[in-house]
């Protein structure tokens, strides 16, 4: 049989999980598109890896619809799945083992010619020097290499992560990134789920932000941003003045005071003619004006402003 | 709110985008890569192996040697190591109750191993099929255990055989071995009184009297200093007596014969895969490597002995379905009936009967419904 000809790597329709009365997963539409790094995002408790080991067949589905790489699962599981490499939770091993023979045991069941594949994907993630030591001697980072490695035997089109960066080092973070990228850059789609947004924001070229089980937000990094809030920060002279004036103007969302000056968030779209605006107010009001410095809503802050919007109105 | 996102270009098509025609792993039916990988998994788990080798073939083989030194250093006192009146005891209560603990422990590893590691899920998103994750646990733990019940009893036959007494004792007599009915009357005409002294005998016999010597002449047998012993009635009960005990002759040998280290070497195999496959079941179904082991042990030397002695009025039918009194019935005849429930039929006397059919039936139902238990809890089971 062949894949249907599709964009999307993951496609998922009103897919749900749940366990007793809590459900994990809530009728999540979901579409990564193909070559892309794809972060999914959400609080503890949200469901991400719930969703990722649905799509893997490693819990069984409620209702909805998935397929992956245009395979209908669990229907063509074993055709989708010989195509994707997945670290789901922390990466474990057989302890008693070396890198290389935990590899050589998951190789076992994939094709034949994953075989070949084991020792460059030691040396692509760093552990040929340790491959042929225990695994029980290893470090939390070094299992998580060998998670990737794992992952890389099946020469996979798509790779789901579930948080790569959990007990890395910055260096280790940053050759994990890089990993990501080049294997982006291979034509490849990796789907990371991290709580590390800033990681995320550095990596992905796309996210989907998921909060009770639900998929609230999802799209690229920019046009996100795009749409959150703006946020000015205003250095003065008589902080509490300037807070009370611009209070009384009503066009920013929030002002808070500070020792230095005030904090402005201004909605979504908000031209630069309004902040030049609220500059010559402050001026005209006696108030001396060191410094005026908008910020780029981070994804963080981002992230922050919908699940807590979205946990107000559900 | 969704904001849409713009599909991005499929991928460039990579080696092998479209699903390999040889790479069937959908199927159920496992491949030799993944019983070898699942064989170097088990046997790289060193204390494991460690203990198994130690309890199969660490003690019995200490047992020989102590007892080859032994003879060796004061033979008068400590006979020799070997023979058939030692490997029918050393297989029914040793070799036979090790081989399914060592298996039963290893089924119990190879079943709960890769869950309790965290590799299951590993092996779950590769997309081969559960199923034959799961029966290739079935060589590989075969391809362990088997070969180490085996060397277990290979040592075992050959010091039975090779420091087996030069001349056999039957009740207590030195006996020439492989005598034919004719040849054990003669030597029994020729030997009377040890015969009628130490040979069992149930019937009617005239009143003899044996002394501390041997056979005592009746008080009037001297007369005028003259022997008249009856020596014709002596021969003829002595072969009486010896044509009564002949079979059980026939089956007491200076060594084991080969057929019956053959059989025994079987039952043995039976045994522990019965051990293997059980615990490999019991191993999935829990998912705890203890707790299946204590099980096992459990049901080999606490719940099958007591079943075996015990029957319960109302639940003989219950009782004939406990695994170990099948594989005891199965036992061969020469040995030394196990749980005294052994022995094949009319060996001893049954506290819970079972006839060979039921006992090969239970076994097989043993088997093929802790597969079904073990199979079926791997493929359903959140990974």
């Amino acid at each position: 049989m062949t894949a249907t000809e599709t964009e999307w790597a993951v496609e998922t329709h009103a897919l749900t999980k749940r366990f007793g009365p809590n459900v994990a997963v809530n009728d999540v539409e979901l579409r990564v598109p193909r070559g892309c790094a794809f972060g999914y995002l959400g609080p503890n408790g949200a469901g991400k890896t719930t969703l990722i080991r649905l799509l893997l067949g490693l819990t069984e589905v409620d209702s909805g619809t998935m397929s992956l790489l245009g395979y209908e699962v669990p229907k063509h599981r074993d055709i989708a799945l010989a195509r994707v490499g997945a670290i789901v939770d922390e990466p474990r091993f057989h302890s008693h083992l070396t890198g290389r023979q935990n590899l050589e045991i998951l190789s076992a069941s994939r094709e034949p010619e994953s075989r070949p594949r084991i020792a460059p994907a030691l040396e692509r993630v760093g552990l040929s020097q340790r491959a042929d030591d225990r695994v029980a001697e290893y470090s939390m980072g070094m299992r998580q290499r060998l998670g990737v490695a794992a992952c890389l035997l099946g020469d996979p089109q798509l790779l789901m992560l579930d948080e790569p960066m959990n007990g890395l080092d910055p260096a280790g973070m940053q050759d994990m990134r890089e990993m990501i990228k080049s294997l982006v850059e291979e034509g490849r789609t990796v789907v990371l789920s991290s709580h590390l947004l800033d990681e995320v924001q550095r990596t992905c070229d796309a996210v989907a932000i998921v909060d009770k089980g639900r998929v609230i937000r999802q799209g690229s990094i920019s046009e996100l941003l795009a749409g959150s809030s703006l946020v000015v920060e205003i250095e003065c002279s008589d902080s509490e003045r300037a807070r009370s004036l611009v209070a009384q103007r009503r066009t920013a969302t929030e002002v808070t005071s500070g020792p230095e000056g005030i904090r402005v968030i201004l909605p979504s779209g908000t031209g630069r003619d309004v902040i030049a605006g609220l500059v010559r107010e402050l001026a005209d009001g006696g108030i001396a004006i060191y410094r005026v410095q908008p910020m780029q809503t981070s994804l963080e802050s981002w992230f922050l402003e919908v699940t807590s919007r979205f946990g107000e109105s559900s | 709110m969704t904001i849409a996102i713009e599909a991005g270009p499929a991928g460039p098509q990579m080696p092998g985008t479209q699903p390999d025609r040889r790479d069937r792993r959908g199927s159920w039916i496992p491949n030799g890569r993944m019983i070898a990988a699942k064989i170097l998994e088990l046997r790289k788990r060193r204390g494991l192996m460690i203990a198994l080798v130690a309890v199969d073939i660490g003690l019995p083989t200490l047992f020989l040697a102590v007892r080859l030194i032994s003879h060796a250093v004061d033979p008068k006192s400590y006979g020799p190591a070997g023979g058939y009146d030692i490997f029918t005891p050393l297989v029914s209560n040793l070799m036979y109750v090790f081989g399914f603990i060592v298996a039963a422990t290893l089924g119990c590893t190879a079943g709960c191993s890769d869950l309790s590691d965290g590799v299951f899920r590993h092996l779950v998103v590769t997309g081969r099929s559960r199923l034959a994750l799961y029966l290739a646990r079935i060589p590989a733990g075969t391809a362990i255990f088997a070969p180490l019940v085996a060397v277990g009893f290979a040592i075992v036959c050959v010091v039975c055989v090779y420091a087996a007494p030069t001349t056999l004792n039957y009740q207590g007599v030195n006996v020439p071995a492989g005598l034919s009915v004719s040849g054990f009357e003669a030597w029994s005409e020729a030997h009377y009184s040890e015969v009628i002294c130490d040979f069992p005998y149930q019937g009617n016999l005239a009143n003899f009297t044996c002394g501390p010597n041997g056979l005592i002449p009746p008080s009037g047998a001297a007369a005028g200093g003259v022997t008249t012993t009856p020596t014709a009635e002596y021969k003829a009960a002595a072969v009486k007596i010896a044509r009564f005990n002949y079979n059980s002759y026939k089956n007491t040998f200076l060594s084991p014969p080969v057929s019956l280290m053959v059989e025994s070497g079987l039952w043995v195999e039976l045994e522990a895969f019965v051990g293997f496959m059980i615990g490999l079941g019991l191993g999935s179904l829990i998912g705890q490597r203890t707790v299946s082991v204590i099980l096992m042990i459990v049901l080999e030397l606490v719940v099958t002995p007591i079943v075996a002695r015990v029957a319960i009025p109302h639940a003989v039918n219950l009782q004939r379905a406990v695994v170990g009194l099948s594989t005891a019935h199965l036992e061969p005849k020469a040995l030394v009936p196990i749980f005294g429930n052994g022995g094949g039929p009319g060996a001893i006397s049954h506290s819970v009967p079972v006839t060979t059919k039921e006992a090969v039936f239970v076994v097989v139902c043993w088997l093929v419904a802790w597969t079904v238990i073990g199979a079926r809890r791997m493929v359903k089971r959140d990974a």
